[in-house]
């Protein structure tokens, strides 16, 4: 079992899961439990087929290097994307992704529908289908996930399936946690820190997409695996640095604004 | 059109990202496959990091840019 990459798929997955969860709950809540947990069931099947052709694919027929380059850039563009919005979600400059309020939303879409019945058993395209594309959306990027990391932590030492394996188990925690937890509070999750999770999601997947990139073009990094820390570390200093910074435009953005005409007659004539 | 626009949003959704990463990783197949400029490969480790910092600076830069106008 190689344990960073499992906890690296488990941290990237989870994020995805409570978001796949959060959709199928308000649609269970709203149109009826059977549709969503059909679409759900649907998608998740689907996933399992694509992973199986993919994966299997992957694992035998391309080389490892050409495999690192590839998954490496492709890391380092998911990292980089998580990152920035982790951090302009910290410096106030974007909305935080709040399940709560994705919750509410889809609620009243539903509802605005007249999909409120939601004690009735009758099977409801709309319902499955909406469950469907919503899983399979984040499944698709859990899947990415487990096989990108799996491939790329394959050494001399330890094969590919090995490191999907490991991968596949992160993730499968991640989602039997995710649903869990769901299932016992009943509430969207909304008290999962997701902009910490994706923050420190985002800061590993740059940090790895970077080590892989560099492998395959033969970089030999100071301290061989142990570099990855190092990686992190440079990576964490200037997102914190950023944050600041970018807190500090944001402050003398709101201050440069002009003052509305009421106001400064207020401050004339007081 | 629409599956390519569903795949960049996928993937990267951000434009100067793409061509930051893009441009360190032609960078660095022209380093390890030219020879004259084989005396850089010792800079490749430095030289990605130092890329994909400045790829994630200029694309916050223009976000806060775009916030400040």
């Amino acid at each position: 079992m190689q344990w960073v990459v499992a906890t690296a798929s488990f941290l990237a997955s989870a994020v995805e899961f409570v978001e796949a969860f959060t959709i199928v709950l308000v649609i269970g809540v709203t149109v009826n439990w059977r549709s969503a947990l059909l679409g759900a069931l649907a998608a998740a099947a689907t996933l399992a087929l694509l992973v199986a052709t993919l994966g299997t694919a992957l694992v035998q027929w391309v080389p490892i290097d050409v495999l690192r380059l590839v998954i490496g850039i492709l890391l380092l563009l998911f990292g980089l994307k998580w990152l920035k919005n982790a951090i302009l979600r910290y410096a106030g400059l974007k909305a935080r992704h709040d399940e709560e309020a994705i919750y509410e939303q889809t609620r009243t879409e539903l509802r605005a529908r007249g999909e409120t019945d939601a004690s009735s058993s009758r099977f409801d395209l709309f319902g499955f289908l909406l469950s469907y594309k919503s899983v399979l959306l984040e499944g698709l990027e859990v899947a990415f996930i487990v096989i990108t990391f799996g491939v790329s932590a394959a050494t001399s030492t330890v094969s590919r399936s090995s490191g999907i394996a490991s991968s596949a188990f992160g993730a499968l925690l991640a989602g039997l946690l995710v649903i869990l937890v769901g299932a016992l509070v009943r509430v969207p999750l909304a008290k999962v820190p997701e902009n910490t999770l994706k923050y420190v999601v985002g800061i590993m997947l740059t940090t790895f997409g970077t080590f892989w990139t560099g492998e395959a073009f033969s970089v030999e990094w100071p301290l061989s695996d142990a570099f990855l820390l190092i990686l992190a570390t440079i990576y964490l200093c200037a997102a914190f640095l950023l944050i600041a910074w970018l807190k500090r435009v944001k402050a003398g953005a709101i201050a440069n604004q002009p003052v509305p005409a009421s106001a400064q007659t207020q401050e004339v004539n007081p | 059109m629409k599956v390519i626009k569903a795949i960049y949003n996928f993937i990267v959704g951000d434009m100067v990202i793409l061509v930051g990463v893009t441009l360190a990783v032609i960078v660095l197949a022209l380093i390890n496959n030219i020879a004259v400029l084989a005396p850089l490969k010792s800079f490749s480790g430095p030289f990605l990091v130092i890329a994909v910092l400045g790829s994630l600076v200029a694309t916050l830069s223009r976000e806060a840019f775009s916030f400040h106008r």
